[in-house]
């Protein structure tokens, strides 16, 4: 028959290496796919990040003008990457649910029985988790185009911004990721987004780092979202400063790597045989 | 690439508190066999399928699927088998032709090559009208042919099928069976399925393992293990356990063996026909009644109460001649 003939295959196929890209791609792809056949699931994540962006200019907006060195569109510069770092986990997230899926109705098993790489089921979801931030940025970046925003950088700081948020993004969804391997349920894996929430606001959220003291400023001088936000902010707002975003990138890389490990921590509990 | 066997050699599997569900189970399956696990639930086959699948540890001793330790070797056990359980894995929200042509391209082939291999696959399960819907809206019976289709994809030279037909319509059960016959016969695929149906064990499979409760408890081809048994059997239904308890002790002596199950008295025979007379005769002198008399051929239900004592849950043997 043809078995001859479509043999050849899969005699290559190895655990690793010549077709790990490859792999990574086609986990990545499959993760994709899935979150876009549910979009509604992608409506939250976009409504939070718009909504923040709304309601923070609202409100802060006026009283911006009593912050030294704010007032006006460099405020929305301000406030810009809060709103994008708030509604992060949500948009990160998603393909950690699809992994819970894919864990609850036995797929992953299935998956776990293919010569696929562990690194590329775990890349798949959080490379997925990381491209639909980026397109959430892009989308609050547009309506803060709308509300009248001007960087000082122009389009390109514009794609740094969105840059810096997929790097971010790798960092919570491999938290997520992480999540869902260790208690293959939907729910626990939503509420440990929640552990982030803090986060999001022991930093320079709404003034500048220098504006706050005590415990605060101690809070935000570790917190990494500080220097995301900073990176974004000096971007959006005063020009190109290499070393600030470089800041914020590494702070996004630590972040990155620390999640990748408790992930692949995660994966090793799960698929050891007993 | 492998051998196509499987060997396996005193496994034992303890679960936390002593439970025993797989007891020393010893067999060898041989290349290009169906080899079947018949048995109720809980008797040991699922988990004995695991661990020759390298989903689970042995708690003790070996086995070898393909001429590879599935402890040590399971890498390669995962590129020679295929597996289908009962708890069916498939992603909802997917195409079939998207998740078949996933699996091969995950098994290494380019995805003109795994496109191809994926056509082929649905159209040897019957799958191709199916094949723009997602996953989520397929019956149960196709869920399991696509599910089988998963497993063939890479080509495996050894299949194992849990409970396959478990929860399936008669009309899809057939067609699976039909399959299955035709992978082992036209690509000599060994096969090694679990199950709880005798009819099944009794079609597809060379050579059947009874299990019960961890252990194998007899092993040999439907015909040998039903010859094995006696030729035939004269079926006495009375009106209940203790007077068919007492019909048997009347009736010592007439036959090879004599099972009582449930209210219905058996007696294996070569020649039971001829016996009729004497087992009436025997009867009438105790002043026992049955409620009615059948003969039939032996079925592995009749394996499964001799070596047991029990009889399968929910079978009955079908009369092929009634008096």
């Amino acid at each position: 028959m043809t078995s001859q003939a479509t043999s050849q295959p899969y005699m290559n196929a190895g655990p690793s290496g010549v077709h790990l890209p490859q792999q990574i791609a086609l986990v990545t792809r499959r993760n994709l796919l899935a979150i876009f056949r549910t979009p509604e699931a992608l409506i939250p994540p976009i409504a939070i990040s718009v909504f923040f962006l709304l309601i923070y200019e609202s409100t802060l907006g006026q009283a911006a003008g009593f912050v030294p060195g704010l007032s006006g569109n460099s405020y929305l510069g301000f406030i810009l990457p809060l709103s994008i770092v708030s509604s992060a986990l949500a948009g990160a997230g998603l393909a950690a649910q699809n992994l819970v899926r894919d864990i609850e109705s036995g797929y992953f098993d299935k998956l776990l029985l293919t010569p696929v790489s562990r690194t590329a089921l775990l890349l798949g979801p959080i490379l997925a988790g990381a491209f639909i931030l980026g397109i959430q940025t892009g989308i609050v970046i547009g309506v803060g185009l709308l509300m009248g925003l001007d960087p000082v950088t122009g389009p390109l700081g514009l794609l740094a911004v969105i840059g810096i948020a997929v790097l971010l993004g790798t960092g919570f969804a491999g938290f997520t990721v992480s999540a869902a391997l260790g208690s293959g349920s939907a729910a626990v894996t939503q509420s440990a987004g929640f552990i982030f929430f803090p986060l999001t606001f022991l930093t320079a959220s709404f003034v500048p780092l220098n504006l706050l003291d005590g415990w605060l400023a101690t809070a935000a001088k570790i917190n990494p979202i500080t220097y995301v936000l900073q990176a974004m902010r000096e971007t959006l707002n005063t020009g190109w400063n290499s070393s600030v975003l470089w800041q914020g990138v590494f702070a996004c890389l630590i972040l990155a790597i620390v999640m990748y490990a408790l992930a692949v921590y995660a994966l090793r509990v799960r698929t050891r045989r007993s | 690439m492998s051998n196509r066997e499987i060997e396996v050699d005193n496994l034992v599997k303890r679960y936390s508190g002593d439970v025993l569900a797989v007891d020393g189970v010893s067999f060898a399956v041989e290349a290009g066999q169906i080899f079947g696990f018949l048995g109720p639930n809980g008797a040991g086959k699922s988990t004995t399928i695991k661990i020759l699948t390298s989903l689970a540890l042995p708690s003790s001793g070996r086995a070898t699927v393909g001429g590879f330790d599935v402890v040590t070797q399971a890498n390669q056990v995962r590129q020679i088998m295929g597996v289908a359980l009962q708890d069916i894995g498939l992603d909802s929200l997917m195409k079939s032709m998207e998740l078949l042509t996933l699996q091969g391209q995950l098994f290494g082939a380019n995805k003109g090559q795994a496109q191809a291999r994926a056509k082929e696959l649905l159209e040897l399960v019957g799958l191709t009208e199916a094949v723009d819907r997602r996953v989520g809206t397929y019956s149960g019976g196709m869920r399991r042919r696509l599910d089988l289709a998963l497993a063939l994809v890479h080509e495996p030279e050894i299949l194992f099928l849990d409970e396959p037909t478990t929860g399936l319509d008669p009309a899809s059960r057939r067609d699976l069976w039909q399959e299955v016959k035709r992978l082992n016969q036209s690509l000599g695929m060994t096969i090694f399925l679990t199950t709880q149906y005798l009819e099944e064990a009794d079609e597809l499979a060379d050579v059947v393992a009874i299990i019960n409760r961890g252990r194998i408890v007899t092993e040999g081809s439907p015909a040998m293990l039903k010859a094995a048994v006696g030729n035939e059997s004269i079926n006495l239904a009375f009106d209940d356990r203790s007077v068919a308890e007492a019909a048997a002790v009347q009736l010592a002596g007439l036959a090879t063996s004599i099972q009582v199950d449930r209210a219905v008295v058996r007696l294996y025979m070569e020649q039971a026909a001829g016996s009729i007379p004497a087992v009436i005769n025997r009867l009438q002198e105790a002043d026992i009644s049955p409620i009615s008399l059948t003969l039939t051929q032996p079925t592995l239900d009749d394996v499964f109460l001799q070596a047991t004592g029990q009889s399968l849950v929910g079978q009955e043997t079908e009369p092929a001649l009634a008096v």
